[in-house]
């Protein structure tokens, strides 16, 4: 039987708000050693969003703005592709496929409860077939 | 691989199945933590130490019949520390389930789900040494087994600063519970070192007979 995403996914998830800087999420990046923040929604009729380093390097760093004025929400990618914990590794990466997306966000209701990264994706493939 | 470099003899045979017994042992006793953290029950630990006892003599019994002159002699020691590295894991086992039995049961809640986790993947990384002990002996990709044991290490790491990260934050007063719980903890996340060790162990084997 398919393993459910929910086994492999990663529950620790960092958050940013959205009126932060880009520069204290750099700071929360290298600290953390992780490459993408969840984005907090501004208000209840706001989504959540996530800002990548590849969201930084390539809309702040590389054209030369300063990162200690520039908006979180002015550069996070929205909305997040998510999907239901109860999923499979297959529906995921067929996600991530489509959309050429490093990570998914993985809902339990309408709750963010973890992220799949291709990361875990390889871990777990490679476990896989330590085990067969 | 092992059987047929070496002459495939009665007492290798014997050795390799023994080993494999040794083994399997090993990975009951990770059955039996998990069991124990998910009933809670003080009783189940004592499994622990039945089976170490058993693993004991398993072991014992390795040992001579390599002194009885199984395996060339320059892979005897080989053999020989790859055991002893695994009754480690028996002693970790031992002294988790040790400490779990006078663990503040209120801390345990605060840190269960982790825990189990860990014993999950201890649980995981044992049938993967059984594989990779397998592999080594019927010539199969013994690397793929050691990684996937690495990653597993990783995992265990990662869970550690979690746990360390949410114990530091409690107000602890009583020094028994306090000296406790760390010895607890710091035996659970020592099982995963010393399965990557062995895994490392018989890549080294494997790689030495090549």
């Amino acid at each position: 039987m398919a393993k459910k995403i929910y086994e492999i996914m990663n529950t620790k998830l960092e958050t940013i708000p959205a009126d932060a800087t880009v520069y204290e999420a750099i700071e929360k990046l290298i600290d953390k050693r992780i490459r993408s923040l969840l984005v907090l929604p501004k208000d209840e009729k706001d989504r959540p969003g996530v800002v990548t380093v590849r969201n930084i390097i390539f809309k702040v760093l590389a054209k030369n703005l300063d990162p200690h004025k520039v908006k979180i929400s002015e550069i996070s990618s929205k909305p997040l592709i998510t999907v239901s914990k109860e999923a499979t590794v297959e529906d995921v990466l067929a996600l991530m496929e489509k959309y050429n997306i490093a990570r998914v966000f993985i809902k339990e209701g309408d709750e963010i409860v973890g992220v799949v990264s291709f990361f875990d994706i390889m871990a777990h493939i490679l476990i896989e077939r330590a085990k067969s | 691989m092992l059987e047929k470099l070496l002459g495939g003899g009665k007492l290798e045979k014997k050795v390799l199945d023994t080993t494999k017994k040794y083994l399997q042992i090993l990975r009951s006793a990770m059955e039996c933590l998990k069991n124990v953290f998910l009933t809670e029950n003080i009783e189940e630990t004592y499994c622990i130490d039945a089976l170490e006892r058993e693993a004991d003599s398993l072991r014992r019994e390795i040992i001579s019949i390599i002194y009885e002159g199984a395996f060339l002699p320059y892979i005897r020691p080989n053999i020989c520390n790859f055991i002893e590295i695994t009754e480690k894991a028996f002693d970790a086992l031992k002294t988790c389930a040790f400490e779990f039995r006078y663990l503040n049961k209120d801390l345990f809640q605060k840190i269960k789900e982790d825990v189990l986790r860990i014993a999950n993947i201890n649980l995981d990384m044992s049938e993967i040494l059984i594989k990779a002990f397998s592999a080594l002996i019927e010539k199969n990709n013994i690397r793929e087994k050691n990684l996937a044991i690495r990653i597993y290490e990783k995992r265990v790491d990662e869970i550690k600063l979690d746990i360390a990260d949410k114990i530091r934050k409690w107000e602890i007063t009583n020094f028994w519970d306090g000296k406790n719980i760390s010895e607890f903890i710091e035996a659970l996340t020592k099982i995963s070192d010393i399965i990557e060790d062995a895994s490392d162990y018989l890549y080294i084997i494997d790689l030495s007979l090549k």
